[in-house]
């Protein structure tokens, strides 16, 4: 990788162009201002949530306010800070003098007939001074049977698999750049999943602005590109030829890593939000499946553009040059192929589609500041199960990795520990095949 | 001490006339002599064998040896041309890589299965096509690393300095005299990257004489070093097997394949195509015909120039 | 504003609490990135595994807090092994990886209501440490006494944990820099330029590797112990991503493979983090906004000052690799 960087845009125009394109974009970013703005008052304050918890057919949790109910909040001394009425939203605000520990109660005798704090959700919730992310700390009561049975056994493990699925085509659409950018480069980007956040917050900020999320989507696909562009271009590209070492590359994505993270935080917020576009659709019933029309064409959208990356990878020059590079740099280079346009390329195609995996997740769940970062670990597991640094092995191993996590409630693994087999499966993929499904073993020495 | 000085004793006078043998020269030539020059040739006392080795990456066979052995004492030249599964050979005898059938040994012991750093306990070191000196540590920490048995090496011990500053003193002294042999002892305390190319590959021999070898195995010695320094080299080559150990050595340089060796081992697409003394096979018209394929019209005599 | 106010705060976190845990945790890390060239990316595990091993002795199984010492050190044992076993072989990528889900995994499992008996939840654990604070009460340290002189007066309390955090530090500077002078750390620094080196001169580089990522997991351990005693509480959410990265952060700055470099980096660290901190908050004492919209508040300061944090590792890594105290000529955890 010691070959002069060659840029892409070979004449002066093209290359502003595209420097403004950029500076349009961070200046748009860092102007952010329908996220600071609903963002919170002065001062802290706690906000109670009360939520009947009930999950629908499909086995999703679907939460309903629960309206009416007193809830007290009190300091570390015991004396009482203040006390609300939750609104129609299930909503009581809470101004507390700072950021302090508290304890936050709630009057079990307001609560609705028929409603119950469910087994999970103790009436009492300390709050820790040093657990407040931004001015305003949550703080989630739940009533209500936590489990409703009433789905059959067949109907609870197609519904798995079809929400398998979808988180499969998702990371495999997210990890594709991260393997092959370690395939052409034997980088590592541990700022990945930034690249993922970056996507979904972008739709976000141009859906919050007014504009239809169908067309927030591509804008954000495009500014991924785009981010991809100059993380090579004005970044990796340099270092390539500065003869800066992978190791030291990979601490860079770290680094990389942690300030954007806490730059979503800052701009964003620490809450999650959805998107203002198709959030409250009814499921319908497909076969044993509930699924809503939004995640079913968030399903079939990114089949199809999973599989034109794959025929793109399998067909085209640019994919065959792909696959030349990432399996011999200096061979591809001398059969005549600019390595360094190939590796841009794929920077930017890299960045595109994990911001399009980005939007789909944000669709499928929520837009929050840390969604990439726990969709990378998930990629990780994906890229090295098919084979790091293989495009298709990137494709299969999200895929599969996808539907392992999401079955494995199935088997008794608790909700918020669903990803912790992935871990496994990454684990016991190093000790059998280290080098993944479709990887291929290399010579040692 | 007396190898060393019989090593200087013996530069000059082997330099002048090659022609003149030393004991253990003479003792490896007189065994090989009833050796027939064929492909898989049986020697009288083999230090190294091997049998149906083969090696394959995807669909690409790079090794497929039928059968192979090393005469002890000897220095057994393996020369063949690009891309004809030297280096993966070494690979495989040295336990860098696994074939995916056969058996070998070394010393009569079965080496199938043996971790890479147990065969270094067991007297085989190797050194590398790509110099693998430690840049990044003093020519002394370098030769002090190869000395193997230090009781210094075992964590729990590292922080108690007098449990290993005794025998930490006689490897250094090893270690110096050594660097005194190879002429690197002026660069004792530079770090290994400020040598030149050709002290790099003097120091890894060096380094690899470090773990009292019975058999060195040298992969491309002569890559990368001026032409100055390979006329010492040589000498330092031949100096291993008058300690009495066997050299077996991958090599391209013809010049030194005819000066040194005692015994030529050939292989082309992954198998041994003929072996002999030095003279046998500059004129066998299967080693002709495997250069002649690869090198494109080139004669083996070209080569040598 | 008060220029010197955020001077003394600095300087306060210079050779405070935080910076003592974290060079506790960045001498161990510096055995296995520094010296062995190990992609060790879950310190905050090893963190957490010391942290839950003091917390949960009086806490959750009942007996003696002093216990908890060698729980941690067994709990970060096994993590080292569950992390080495499959990748220690294998080129360095594959331990990062893991090593960075492995932290995540903990994190999930230390916070998850399924263990909630075992490790406390979100609520963590806390009431484990008075057999601790005594210890210091008996010495003389009155816990709401004060002590020292200008501005470096503090608490008997935290008088006491600083006694033992920098005592901890300095004992495991000085083991630390004498394995790196003997034979073993010479393999280490070998494995970290060539492995294929050292394996063909006969040593096992797969245990050595080992021994490396526990010896450090077990150091950092000791980090958390000491996190979770000076606070008197553990938190699931401290052994974040974050805590991680900010350690490498506090080693990089002052040098890899460097025993000066682990202790003062992170002091540095935590001196810059407070100066900025307390600097931005004596300049945003109220909203700064263009027009109607809102730049920066002082509700923002803690994540913006950790996004330069994440900047500053970057621009270190470009502009001086090697640290304050590092050597160009040997720094090399670049070595292959």
């Amino acid at each position: 990788m010691t070959q002069p960087v060659v840029g892409t845009f070979k004449n002066v125009a093209g290359r502003q162009r595209a420097v403004q394109l950029l500076v349009g974009l961070l200046v748009a970013l860092v102007t952010m201002a329908g996220f600071t703005s609903s963002a919170a008052a002065e001062g802290e304050a706690i906000r109670v949530q009360v939520k009947d918890q009930q999950r629908d057919a499909a086995g999703k949790t679907d939460n309903q306010p629960v309206v009416g109910v007193t809830v007290t909040v009190l300091d570390a001394s015991g004396a009482e800070v203040g006390t609300a009425v939750t609104d129609d939203k299930g909503v009581a605000l809470i101004p507390v003098p700072g950021k302090a520990d508290y304890t936050v109660r709630i009057d079990e005798s307001t609560l609705p007939d028929g409603l119950a704090l469910s087994s999970e959700s103790p009436a009492e919730q300390t709050v820790a001074g040093d657990s407040f992310v931004t001015a305003t700390k949550i703080v989630n009561f739940f009533t209500g049977a936590s489990q409703s049975e009433s789905t059959s056994t067949t109907e609870r493990i197609a519904q798995r698999f079809a929400d398998g699925i979808r988180l499969g085509l998702i990371i495999a659409m997210c990890s594709v750049g991260l393997s092959l950018i370690f395939g052409t480069t034997g980088l590592t980007n541990f700022a990945h999943g930034e690249m993922v956040t970056f996507g979904a917050v972008t739709a976000y900020f141009f859906n919050d602005l007014g504009l239809h999320i169908l067309i927030a989507a591509p804008i954000a696909v495009i500014a991924g590109g785009l981010l991809g562009y100059s993380a090579d271009r004005f970044g990796f590209a340099r270092f390539r030829a500065r003869g800066v070492g992978l190791i030291s590359q990979m601490v860079i994505t770290l680094g990389l890593s942690i300030a954007a993270q806490n730059f979503f935080l800052w701009r964003f917020g620490g809450r999650d939000k959805p998107y203002l576009d198709y959030t409250n659709q009814v499921g319908s019933k497909i076969g044993p499946i509930t699924i809503t029309p939004r995640d079913l064409i968030v399903t079939i959208v990114a089949a199809v553009v999973l599989v034109c990356v794959a025929l793109t990878i399998q067909y085209t020059r640019l994919g065959k040059a792909t696959r030349a590079v990432s399996d011999n740099a200096d061979l591809a280079s001398s059969t005549g192929i600019d390595s360094s346009k190939v590796i841009r390329i794929i920077w930017v195609a890299g960045g595109a589609l994990a911001a399009m995996g980005g939007v789909f997740r944000g669709l499928d769940e929520q837009v929050s500041w840390d969604m990439g970062t726990s969709l990378l670990f998930l990629m990780f597991a994906g890229i090295t199960l098919g084979g790091l640094g293989s495009a298709f092995g990137a494709l299969v191993g999200g895929f599969v990795v996808g539907i392992l996590v999401e079955t494995s409630t199935l088997l008794g693994v608790p909700t918020e520990l669903k990803v912790a087999p992935a871990l496994l499966i990454l684990i016991l993929i190093l000790l059998v095949r280290p080098q993944g499904i479709l990887g291929r073993a290399q010579r040692v020495g | 001490m007396k190898d060393a000085d019989d090593q200087s004793a013996a530069e000059p006078a082997a330099a002048d006339a090659p022609s003149e043998l030393s004991e253990y020269a003479r003792v490896a030539k007189a065994a090989l002599a009833g050796v027939s020059p064929e492909p898989g040739a049986k020697k009288p006392d083999p230090i190294l064998t091997a049998s149906g080795i083969r090696r394959a990456f995807g669909g690409i066979v790079a090794v497929d040896v039928e059968h192979f052995e090393v005469q002890r004492g000897s220095i057994t030249a393996l020369i063949g041309p690009n891309g004809a599964g030297k280096t993966t050979f070494f690979n495989l005898m040295t336990g860098f890589d696994k074939p995916n059938t056969g058996q070998w040994a070394f010393d009569g012991v079965s080496m199938d299965g043996v971790a890479p750093h147990r065969m270094a306990a067991r007297g085989m070191v190797r050194t590398f096509q790509l110099t693998k000196s430690l840049t990044k540590l003093p020519v002394i920490e370098n030769m002090k690393l190869g000395a193997t048995g230090q009781k210094g090496e075992k964590w729990w011990n590292g922080l108690f300095p007098w449990r290993w500053k005794a025998q930490e003193a006689e490897i250094e002294a090893r270690a110096d005299e050594l660097l005194k042999r190879f002429k690197l002892d002026h660069m004792r305390d530079e770090y290994a990257g400020a040598l030149s190319g050709g002290q790099r590959k003097l120091l890894e021999m060096a380094r690899a004489l470090m773990t009292d070898p019975t058999l060195v195995m040298l992969d491309e010695p002569m890559a990368g070093v001026n032409p100055a320094l390979k006329q010492s080299l040589n000498q330092h080559v031949r100096g291993l097997r008058d300690l009495g150990m066997t050299v077996l050595f991958v090599e391209h340089d013809m010049d030194m394949v005819h000066d040194i060796s005692d015994w030529v081992i050939v292989m082309a697409e992954g198998q041994v195509i003929a072996e002999g003394t030095p003279d046998d096979i500059s004129s066998n018209p299967a080693v002709i015909d495997a250069y002649l394929g690869a090198h494109q019209g080139k004669t083996l005599l070209e080569d040598q120039v | 504003m008060d220029i010197g106010a955020v001077f003394e705060n600095a300087i306060l976190q210079f050779i405070g609490f935080n910076a003592c845990y974290y060079a506790i945790a960045a001498i161990g890390l510096n055995v296995q990135f520094g010296y062995t060239g190990l992609l060790n990316f879950g310190q905050a595990a090893f963190m957490a595994a010391g942290a839950y091993g003091v917390g949960q002795t009086v806490s959750i199984f009942g007996i003696s807090l002093w216990w908890g010492v060698a729980i941690g050190i067994g709990y970060a044992v096994f993590l080292g092994l569950l992390m080495g076993v499959p990748t220690l072989r294998l080129r360095a990528d594959y331990l990062a990886i893991v090593t960075i889900a492995s932290a995540e995994i903990v994190r999930l499992i230390v916070r998850s209501v399924k263990f909630r008996d075992q490790f406390g939840g979100t609520d963590g654990l806390k009431g484990f440490a008075d057999a601790y604070q005594d210890v210091g009460v008996r010495i003389g340290l009155e816990p709401a006494g004060e002590y020292g002189f200008w501005i470096f007066t503090f608490s008997g309390r935290n008088l006491w944990n600083l006694m033992v955090g920098w005592s901890l530090v300095a004992i495991f500077g000085v083991i630390v820099w004498r394995l790196m002078k003997s034979p073993w750390g010479r393999v280490l620094k070998a494995i970290r330029e060539d492995e294929d080196a050292v394996r063909s001169l006969g040593k096992n580089v797969y245990s050595y590797k080992m021994q490396s990522l526990v010896l450090g997991g077990v150091i950092g351990s000791f980090a958390g112990m000491m996190l979770a005693l000076g606070n008197a509480n553990v938190q699931p959410d401290n052994f974040s991503r974050n805590l991680t990265f900010f350690v490498l952060t506090g080693l990089v700055l002052g040098g890899v493979a460097k025993v000066t470099g682990s202790i003062i980096g992170p002091m540095m660290f935590w001196g810059l983090y407070a100066f900025l901190d307390s600097l931005l908050r004596e300049l945003i004492d109220k909203p700064v906004r263009i027009g109607d919209f809102t730049l920066m508040q002082s509700t923002d300061v803690g994540v913006v000052v950790y996004m330069l944090m994440g900047i500053l590792l970057v621009v270190l890594m470009v502009y001086r690799p090697q640290g304050v105290f590092g050597n160009k000529k040997e720094m090399a955890f670049e070595g292959r």
